[in-house]
């Protein structure tokens, strides 16, 4: 893989929050070397008469508030909760 | 009724035994737990199950029958144990989706297709088996293990949906509940020798159901026979006000599939999704079969499907890797330790928390959503999806139905699939185009690979709530093939 799409994947990790390790790297970036290029001959197809299909309208429900008896429950799943909140590290 | 004889019924069949008190529903649950007690440990098709629940179930269910006044009243599968794949939840049972990131997560609720299942009498049993999140085709990517195939535990059983298409062919659920976004219920389906049938985009509620590519996810049966798939597409079907893309969709009339004839129809077969493997034979096969029965069969010419495996990857990776992107250790899931600060309890989560099938398709994901490639690849790629899409309309304005290989051939061998990814994505070519078009498509057994004696599946594919024409055409071929599971178990279909 030339050296600018090495780089174009790591910064995407990055972005990614993903810290990839050496191994994974050597993997998953000679893997994406032979996919990327596959997947990029789209750019051969002549996508010019593409028409969208019309969308069928949506089924709104009514606007009615509805009360939710699952915040406690959701709480629950958290790795770590305070007084009904998130706890996260220390940002600031 | 002895237990092997109670093991290979289809699931309506049991529904019926158990309505008319020739076998009660702790008999099935008993049969079925004998059964995983003895295979599961070399199969794993469950990520959990839960014995004594079900079996308190199931003798509530069989006081009810003995209860019930009128019988043809009863829920149409009280009693008949089903399983359902670990990315749907299930109210106070683990939902983990095959990841560490979410190996202690309890659902808090249910999705709306498992309560549909619930209300419709089934015993839900357990969870089963699935690549990360559902990117896969083998189940290997799942972080607890790989499933086994039940016919040659050597050889994969498909993915993503391998565990909840186990369970079906090894005897450990009578039906199950699978999820497809590029083909993960027909090509176990095919590999396992079931049937498998994806339902049109937004016919089954997605409320409940883990996103990997919410444009492409949907739910659906993967049983041992057309008239179950049929069931059970019945029963999960329908609008679901939590779920905005959900669209009230027709019930099928399963006495009409019965019924159905192929004399006089239309059926085309995409010159692009033909191959040369032993899932190309089986297909010559198929054509031969429907002429015979009196419908015209034609090749037919979509070019833009040669791009589908690049339209469908770019997209699903694009949307999985917005939708993962929910996975940063505060909320729910994995939390990774010792981190200084927020954003690397992110990365270090994520980096911990996700296995290498999953970073792949994220990386490939927002490559393909970044600045320098966005039009180039995504937007295209959204030009060439409405392409694949009028090209099934034109197609369906000369033809009832589309006809196809499933999968190139029978059950890889365990780790084929990971030695070279790019030709696991391209083995999808036949099952992405419906994913990307949001058709109906089925998959039904329709022969063996001569070589392993494997079986092999075929597709059907209609347009847009087609599913009494899929589901009809499906039995009409599997009541005349004689690959219908039960018959081989000495059971008359």
């Amino acid at each position: 893989m030339g050296r600018s799409r090495e780089e174009e994947l790591e910064r995407i990790a990055r972005l990614s929050g993903l810290q990839l390790s050496e191994e994974e790297k050597e993997i998953l970036f000679s893997d994406l070397s032979r996919i990327v290029p596959y997947m990029e001959r789209i750019c051969a197809l002549d996508t010019s008469s593409a028409k969208r299909p019309p969308l069928s309208e949506a089924e709104l429900r009514p606007d009615e508030a509805e009360g939710s008896t699952l915040a406690e429950e959701i709480l629950k799943q958290a790795p770590q909760a305070d007084d009904g909140m998130f706890t996260v590290p220390k940002i600031v | 009724m002895d237990k092997e004889k109670i093991l290979y019924l289809t699931a309506l069949e049991l529904a019926k035994a158990i309505r008319e008190q020739k076998v009660t529903s702790e008999e099935a649950v008993t049969a079925v737990f004998e059964n995983i007690d003895e295979h599961e440990c070399n199969l794993h098709a469950y990520l959990s199950f839960w014995r004594e629940e079900a079996l308190d179930l199931a003798r509530k269910c069989d006081e009810m029958v003995r209860e019930s006044q009128d019988i043809s009243a009863l829920p149409p599968l009280l009693g008949v144990p089903v399983a359902v794949k670990d990315n749907l939840l299930l109210c106070g049972k683990k939902t983990t989706c095959g990841s560490k990131m979410l190996e202690e997560y309890i659902s808090p609720f249910s999705a709306t297709c498992v309560e549909k299942l619930q209300s419709a009498g089934a015993v839900i049993i357990g969870k089963t088996n699935m690549d990360e999140f559902g990117m896969g085709a083998s189940t290997e990517h799942s972080y607890f293990g790989a499933t086994r195939h039940p016919m040659d535990p050597e050889r994969v059983p498909g993915g993503s949906s391998g565990g909840s298409a186990a369970a079906v062919a090894y005897g450990a659920a009578f039906a199950s509940l699978g999820t497809d976004t590029g083909g993960s219920i027909r090509q176990p389906a095919s590999f396992l020798g079931l049937v498998g049938l994806r339902p049109t985009y937004g016919s089954v509620s997605r409320h409940g159901l883990v996103a990997f590519a919410s444009s492409m996810d949907v739910c659906g049966p993967i049983t041992r026979g057309t008239s179950d798939a049929a069931m059970l597409f019945n029963i999960v079907n329908g609008r679901d006000p939590k779920d905005q893309t959900s669209i009230s969709a027709p019930k099928v009339d399963i006495s009409e599939i019965e019924n159905y004839s192929v004399k006089g129809k239309r059926i085309g077969v995409p010159k692009q999704l033909k191959n040369e493997g032993s899932s190309g034979k089986v297909l010559r096969e198929a054509m031969a079969f429907f002429t015979e029965n009196g419908a015209t069969v034609e090749e037919i010419d979509m070019p833009v499907l040669d791009f589908s495996v690049a339209i469908y990857y770019i997209l699903s990776s694009a949307e999985a890797s917005a939708n993962l992107s929910r996975y940063d250790g505060i909320r729910y899931g994995y939390r990774a330790s010792d981190v200084a600060d927020v954003s690397e309890l992110y990365t270090k989560t994520r980096s911990e928390g996700f296995g290498k099938e999953v970073k792949r398709r994220i990386l490939l994901g927002n490559y393909v959503l970044s600045s320098e490639h966005f039009n180039d690849c995504f937007r295209q790629a959204e030009r060439a999806r409405d392409m694949v899409k009028t090209a099934f309309s034109g197609a369906f304005s000369r033809y009832d139905l589309l006809l196809s290989p499933v999968s190139p051939g029978p059950a890889p061998l365990l780790g084929e699939i990971d030695k070279d990814p790019l030709s696991s994505y391209i083995a999808d070519l036949c099952t992405v185009p419906a994913s990307l078009a949001g058709i109906p498509a089925i998959s039904i057994p329709f022969g063996k690979d001569e070589k392993t004696g494997l079986p092999v599946g075929i597709q059907l594919m209609g347009p847009a709530f087609s599913e009494q024409e899929i589901l009809g055409a499906s039995r009409f071929l599997e009541k005349r093939s004689g690959f219908y599971t039960g018959k081989e178990k000495g059971v008359e279909a």
